[in-house]
């Protein structure tokens, strides 16, 4: 119908020429981005930590466990320790401790000979909950001590040397019958990755709509206009309206995106292994859940958002009216990473049932693991089925909210707006 | 007789704990402006709204160009919300044209009109600008423009004249009157008698949501009318109250200021009245016979509990 289109038109074009939009189409990479590596910055231990190895050997050992230690990369690939090697005395420990409560060493490590026979040795620091240094220390001794008790045991070291090559675990997702080249944080960093665009672009276009909403009911054009449409043809306007701004968004996003990285490359190489957040591979199959998915979330919540802005007079009013629904969406998006690890765990698969989470649980199961088309049908069925729900119902208290002012509406007040036809 | 454009038969509509409006009929026949009278709170809005269809009445019927009313009449029908407002940061033609749309009207015939329609009301210039960044007096103007753009055959306005100045008020007033010139048909509410009075040919005055008179002006002043005085003082009042008590000269005395309007008792000669007042001293700028004023019928309908509308400071009187 024409006067839906013209609605339709109004909030695109609006909303098109403010500039948030154009911020928000600029900044918002850079803040996905930041969101995305922040946590890999975290890991990351902060530069090369000096400790002290107490060699206390009488075989060369101390040497061995300082030179591997001295050259050890971290999971970023950078060198972890600057190694100082300190012949074993009376007050070595004494002194060492000063220095590392003086913050001029981070920790030191006391190596003896019992390394090799019990596996045994002692790391005195600082910091010991740092999880790039503990792990890098037990892995180099370790390393260190299997040699030589092989060697002990007669074995040639070059032999020693050809069994120690490493093992590269290539990982691959099975999904539709065929094996996709995709490691385990690939698959992380797009379930992680869609639940953090799904969840915040659900909420403001959401926020969006009942800001609308309440924008009329404030200035009183919404008399003019119900005067002129159903009040059902104007929420569905506004929600088709404001859901075509959040399409428009994510392609400009796509499309940046693609130009960036082909700019950078051919979507950069081989991933490192290790890595923790690798920019994934998208696929058709995986773009379409994931289209699917937000117009499902975002059509359910905006017509909760609008049911919101309607029964409000204020801003303030329609701040504390939102959080309920709010909520209802951040269930799930913090529930994403007991989902991502176990994607088939009942807890998981309930969510993606669930309508009010499956807009986010579901994609972040399609990315972490490998589903059953047929689930994937059920849910969107059940989505489906709950946004006529929700929008018939949230339209009932729209058109007779739009048009009070005053007090907010009680919980059985709204049932009798349902109710009455 | 003409068929009429509105029609409201006994039309009711309650809100929680009272009843808004009370089987209210009223017949608005063609091309005559039409004053919806009556204290704050009587239910003219109410009213309003359900002719409308925002309001869907509880009992009763509206009928407008004699078919059930709705949204189907929208094309035809202009509505100005008691509660102005637009869409502060859209352009002001983008408003207009969207609001013309709403009313079906197509996109290039209602940019042309609303240039137009811009043109005529001084805001030529103002066209691409933001609705906020006009003036209230400015942003009025292009909420009437929205009213009348796609030339309604029904003009609705709710407290057509509340918070306009004076220029607007008579640009409003002139646009009324050439409209209705054009065989269109204005209805509006207002608490504002002498607005009502001198621009209403029907009027139907309303209280606590029931009908208290209503008809042609001139037969609700006849149908009113005892003998009215009208009395103007010119500084000193000599005796006026106690004559003004009198009940023997006097049944109903309406004074404020320098200004009176008494209705005569029965048998009384409005000369002994005259001579009263000059023998008690005071002096006279005006001595009128005449028929009542809406106001003085309005109050005397109403009740002194609605003696004094809110008369809001800005409201103009021209």
């Amino acid at each position: 119908m024409l006067k839906v289109w013209a609605v339709v038109r109004r909030e695109f074009i609006e909303r098109v020429r403010q500039k948030w939009f154009w911020v928000m189409a600029l900044v918002g990479p850079l803040f996905f981005g930041a969101i995305i590596l922040l946590p890999q910055l975290m890991l990351r231990g902060g530069g090369v930590k000096n400790i002290a190895v107490v060699d206390g050997t009488t075989n060369g050992l101390g040497q061995r466990v300082t030179a591997a230690l001295d050259t050890a990369a971290g999971l970023d690939g950078h060198r972890v320790f600057h190694v100082a090697r300190v012949p074993a005395g009376p007050q070595v420990i004494d002194s060492l401790r000063a220095q590392v409560e003086a913050k001029g060493l981070e920790g030191f490590l006391i190596v003896t000979d019992s390394l090799v026979d019990y596996g045994r040795a002692e790391y005195l620091a600082s910091n010991v909950s740092s999880f790039t240094a503990i792990e890098t220390i037990e892995h180099n001794l370790a390393q260190v001590v299997f040699t030589l008790r092989l060697e002990r045991a007669g074995v040639d070291p070059a032999v020693v040397g050809k069994a120690r090559l490493p093992v590269a675990l290539g990982t691959q997702k099975i999904a539709g019958g065929k094996a996709t080249q995709e490691s385990a944080a690939q698959g992380f960093s797009l379930a992680y990755f869609m639940a953090i665009i799904l969840y915040t672009s659900i909420l403001i276009y959401g926020i969006n709509v009942m800001s609308s909403v309440l924008e009329e009911k404030t200035n009183r054009v919404v008399e003019v206009l119900v005067s002129s449409l159903r009040p059902f043809q104007l929420m569905l306007g506004k929600l088709l309206g404001v859901g075509a701004v959040s399409i428009f968004q994510f392609l400009i996003w796509a499309v940046s995106a693609r130009f960036l990285l082909s700019r950078r490359g051919g979507g950069g190489g081989a991933p490192q292994a290790g890595q923790v957040f690798q920019i994934p591979h998208v696929n058709v199959e995986t773009a379409l859940v994931f289209v699917a998915y937000f117009l499902g979330g975002f059509f359910l919540y905006s017509a909760m958002f609008a049911a919101v802005g309607a029964i409000s007079s204020t801003e303030q009013e329609a701040r504390q009216g939102q959080q309920p629904v709010s909520v209802l969406l951040m269930v799930s998006f913090f529930a994403m990473f007991a989902m991502i690890n176990d994607p088939n765990s009942t807890l998981a698969v309930t969510l993606s049932m669930i309508p009010f989470c499956s807009p986010i649980a579901m994609p972040v199961r399609w990315a972490a693991g490998n589903l059953p088309i047929s689930e994937v049908a059920a849910s969107l069925g059940i989505l489906v089925a709950s946004i006529v729900l929700v929008t018939w119902l949230a339209s009932r208290i729209y058109r007779v909210g739009i048009l009070m002012t005053g007090k907010r509406p009680s919980i059985p007040e709204l049932v009798r707006w349902v109710r009455t036809a | 007789m003409t068929q009429p454009i509105l029609v409201l038969d006994r039309v009711t509509k309650r809100f929680a704990g009272h009843v808004a409006v009370d089987a209210l009929s009223l017949v608005v026949p063609p091309g005559v402006i039409y004053g919806l009278l009556g204290p704050n709170g009587a239910g003219k809005s109410t009213t309003i709204r359900m002719i409308m269809n925002i309001y869907v009445p509880d009992g009763g019927t509206v009928q407008v160009f004699g078919e059930p009313g709705g949204r189907d009449h929208s094309a035809r029908v202009g509505y100005l919300p008691e509660e102005r407002g637009l869409y502060p940061k859209m352009r002001v033609l983008d408003v207009l044209l969207f609001l013309a749309e709403m009313k079906g009207m197509d996109r290039r015939g209602a940019r042309a009109k609303a240039l137009q329609w811009l043109d005529r009301l001084g805001l030529g210039d103002w066209a691409q600008r933001k609705v906020n960044e006009l003036s209230k007096g400015m942003q009025q103007k292009v909420q009437f423009i929205s009213t009348v753009l796609h030339d309604p055959d029904l003009l609705v306005m709710d407290e057509a004249f509340s918070g306009l100045d004076p220029v607007n008020s008579q640009i409003l007033k002139d646009t009324v009157l050439e409209l209705r010139g054009r065989g269109k048909t204005i209805l509006f509410s207002t608490h504002i008698m002498e607005q009502a009075e001198k621009l209403c040919d029907h009027v139907c005055i309303i209280a606590r949501g029931k009908k208290l008179v209503d008809g042609t002006l001139a037969d609700v002043k006849r149908t009113r009318s005892g003998h009215h005085v009208l009395v103007n003082f010119d500084g000193a009042r000599g005796d006026a109250d106690r004559i003004f008590a009198d009940r023997r000269l006097a049944t109903k005395a309406d004074v404020s200021g320098q200004f009176a309007e008494l209705e005569l008792a029965p048998g009384a000669d409005a000369q002994q009245i005259l001579q009263a007042l000059v023998s008690s001293g005071a002096r006279l700028s005006r001595f009128e016979l005449a028929e009542p004023s809406l106001n003085k019928i309005f109050i005397d309908l109403v009740g002194p509990e609605a003696a004094h509308p809110d008369m809001r400071p800005e409201v103009a009187h021209a």
